[in-house]
């Protein structure tokens, strides 16, 4: 690895085809839930950030409760932060090849130890075109499926100064992903546009 | 998938939806795709989601581009479904555009269903008789607004042959929709609708079409003398106002004969010739056929009958003459029932005031006058003045019509002969009113018009009925109608006949009782390749001129210039 950029926002530590898990650069320094990332890897992958996650670098030990801010504990333990780290799970959605973004799980997953990025706009509207993004969400079995889909549109739709067409065509794709079900499609789309 | 990325440019989807067809130049802007149907139940469409359904109106004319044919179709219903009954149970809140537009052709969508009537090759023509619809568009296929190149296409225009009549427009377009002249005159044929949706109407629009392009002569039985000279205008531009009559717009090609001249001068027209009809010229047929209006017993017919077998055609002068008390002595001498040759007797005497009955012929015979006229290829208007009776009317129509068809009879026969070219019949077409009176099951087989009705063209004597009570007319003489034009009807029963010999009528029953109650009508038969809702063009000063007809100050003109050029300045 040579010149590592500076701004990266984690580090990939356990990776497979469909989701991978990266360790965020500082603590408390992850990407939002939903936002879109993308690895420096080749071919370079992309994902939705579905679970963000900060606990005792040691599986044994615990963070105990100490009854002072964060501030107070900087200044007199500032050991513990160092014990602690955050991580951040993405889920797949696509990868780069060299026709540019495609909206479909990558080759092969991304390597451990490769960086996490913020996806450019530009990719973010490649991969958000139309509704394939919220249909691999739906196609993973453990991600919290609806609020994921919401926070992730949300972004899609804020990358297009929030056009009322975009969000209309999406919800008609959604309506279909979803089957038909009125209830959840109707309170996914209330809680997007809210 | 490719659908999916309709909706990430909005600009793009614009263009996609004008399509370059078969020859090239054609762009037409798409409705639908059709999702499902049958020949036998025609087919149907999913709309577009960025069209309105309220733009989608029943009868309206539309081709669905099929791989090899395109299907001019008709659309016959609209419907509202749902993917998810929950979406109906528990609708969007009001104000929630959002929802509202996610739903709209997603999970909410329009199918419309249509009715393929008539199937060309891409690029082709109609040519002859036009082709049934054998087969349907595969799925998916695009649905398209019928463009002004494909009414032409299919219904002809003026510009290229006289046979096309300009009827009107399809429903939102402007490119005339024309029937076939020709085909029109070979048959009889049926005008109908409720009563004020504009039948005399549509009538002078067709026998204007008919007189200009010279393709039949017209006997018109003008029972509301509103053909001849002058009429109301019911609709339209510059309603109330009074519109020029056929004699005004084609001048010496129309004969304006009346059986009440006062009535007719009073309207400020002067009557080619007067009508008056003998006794003698009244045949027992005549009248068994005013059964139902004269309320005649069933022995009615029979009694006339022993009166005609002594006194041949002067029987009902005979009959007539013959005073109260002495009815019965002459029953006697014929060996007739007293009671019932005394109420013929009673019933008959009604006819005693009618004015235009003589008892000796004036002047020359009506029919003969006629017949010269017909010969001479003019045009008859018989105005009824104020004999508007129903009695009056059907009395005169069928002794004149009767005696007519009879020449006519005569005449196609010495065609047949001689085959020679010059001894063809002018081909005649009647127009009659109140139809149903001649023609109900119970008369259409003795009254002349029946036959007429049925032995169509045989002898160069066609009708024209005009009905607003379809229902009422003899079902036989209905299916042997060749085009019918038909303004709006509501009752269930009317609809039916009015449909009766037309194949898949189903899907013409709902267009027909949704038609506008004012210059809308449904064409379908003969003349027309396929059933096609016209708003009919309007009966103005551009309709006079497009008769021939030039206004009062460039007759004025013209007449000024001509008299200069013979007798100088």
């Amino acid at each position: 690895m040579s010149i590592v950029s500076q701004d990266y926002l984690g580090e990939v530590v356990e990776s497979s085809t469909a989701l991978f898990t990266a360790e965020c650069r500082e603590l408390n320094g992850s990407p939002a839930f939903g936002s879109f990332v993308m690895t420096d890897t080749i071919p370079v992958v992309y994902g939705v950030v579905f679970n963000v996650s900060t606990r005792s670098m040691e599986p044994n030990r615990r963070p105990t409760a100490y009854g002072k801010t964060e501030e107070e504990l900087r200044m007199e333990q500032p050991q513990i932060f160092e014990l602690l780290r955050t991580e951040f799970e993405v889920a797949v959605i696509g990868f780069r090849d060299e026709e540019g973004p495609r909206r479909s799980l990558p080759p092969l997953p991304p390597r451990i130890h490769s960086f996490v990025n913020a996806c450019p706009e530009a990719d973010l509207k490649a991969l958000t075109r139309n509704g394939d993004f919220v249909r691999a969400i739906l196609s993973q079995q453990r991600l919290p499926t609806d609020d994921l889909i919401i926070a992730a549109t949300r972004n899609a739709w804020h990358a297009r100064g929030y056009d009322m067409p975009y969000l209309v065509g999406l919800g008609k794709d959604l309506s279909r992903l979803v089957r038909d079900d009125y209830d959840r499609l109707s309170s996914m789309m209330r809680r997007i546009t809210e | 998938m490719c659908q999916e990325d309709d909706w990430v440019n909005g600009s793009q989807k614009e263009t996609d939806d004008l399509s370059v067809g078969a020859n090239g130049a054609l762009k037409r802007r798409s409705t639908g795709v059709i999702t499902q149907g049958s020949l036998t139940d025609g087919v149907e469409m999913k709309l577009n989601p960025d069209r309105s359904v309220e733009d989608v109106k029943a009868g309206k004319f539309v081709v669905i581009e099929g791989f090899k044919n395109e299907f001019f179709s008709m659309i016959t219903d609209l419907r509202l479904d749902a993917t998810n009954p929950d979406i109906l149970l528990y609708p969007p809140r009001e104000g929630d555009e959002l929802l509202h537009s996610v739903l709209n052709g997603a999970s909410t969508y329009v199918t419309v269903s249509m009715r393929p009537m008539l199937m060309l090759e891409k690029g082709e023509r109609v040519e002859g008789d036009a082709r049934p619809v054998k087969t349907i568009p595969s799925h998916f296929s695009k649905v398209v607004e019928a463009e002004e190149a494909d009414v032409s296409r299919v219904f002809g225009s003026e510009s290229m042959d006289d046979r096309f009549f300009n009827m009107g427009t399809p429903l939102d377009m402007e490119t005339p929709v024309c029937i076939n002249l020709d085909r029109f005159g070979e048959r009889s044929n049926g005008i109908f609708g409720k009563t004020g949706t504009g039948k005399s109407f549509l009538t002078r629009l067709v026998l204007c079409g008919m007189i200009r392009n010279e393709k039949a002569v017209n006997l018109i039985f003008d029972m509301h003398n509103e053909y001849g000279y002058q009429a109301m205008k019911e609709s339209g531009s510059g309603q109330g106002s009074f519109v020029k009559g056929l004699k005004q717009l084609f001048g010496n090609k129309v004969a304006l004969f009346s059986l009440d001249p006062e009535s007719t001068r009073k309207r400020g027209a002067q009557p080619d010739h007067e009508v008056h009809i003998s006794y003698d010229q009244v045949t027992v047929e005549d009248v068994i056929a005013l059964q139902d209006e004269l309320q005649l017993n069933p022995t009615a017919a029979e009694s006339a009958y022993l009166v005609y077998a002594v006194y041949k055609h002067r029987w009902l002068r005979q009959l007539l003459s013959v005073d109260g008390p002495d009815i019965e002595q002459f029953a006697e001498d014929l060996g007739a029932n007293k009671s019932s040759l005394s109420a013929l007797h009673r019933k008959l005497k009604r006819l005693d005031h009618f004015p235009f009955l003589a008892e000796r012929m004036a002047g020359p015979d009506a029919v003969d006058a006629m017949l010269d006229y017909i010969d001479r290829g003019i045009h008859i208007v018989l105005e009824f003045g104020r004999q508007t009776s129903m009695l009056a009317y059907l009395l005169v129509a069928n002794i004149l019509s009767r005696r007519i068809h009879e020449k006519y009879v005569e005449k196609s026969e010495i065609y047949f002969a001689t085959q020679r070219p010059e001894d063809k019949p002018r081909q005649l077409m009647i127009t009659i009113e109140e139809a149903h009176k001649f023609l109900n099951p119970a008369t259409a087989k003795q009254t002349i018009f029946g036959t007429i009705a049925r032995e169509m063209r045989k002898y160069y004597v066609s009708l024209l009925v005009v009905d607003q009570r379809p229902s009422g007319i003899d079902e036989e003489v209905l299916s042997q109608l060749g085009t019918k034009i038909t303004a709006l009807l509501n009752d269930e029963k009317d609809i039916q006949a009015v449909l009766t010999g037309v194949s898949n009528a189903s899907g013409l029953r709902s267009v027909l009782a949704s038609l506008d109650s004012k210059q809308q009508a449904l064409m379908f038969g003969h003349a027309v390749p396929m059933p096609v809702v016209v708003k009919t063009r309007d009966y103005d000063e551009a309709f006079y001129k497009a008769m021939g007809d030039v206004g009062e100050g460039e007759r004025k003109e013209k007449a000024k210039r001509a008299s200069s050029a013979v007798f100088g300045d």
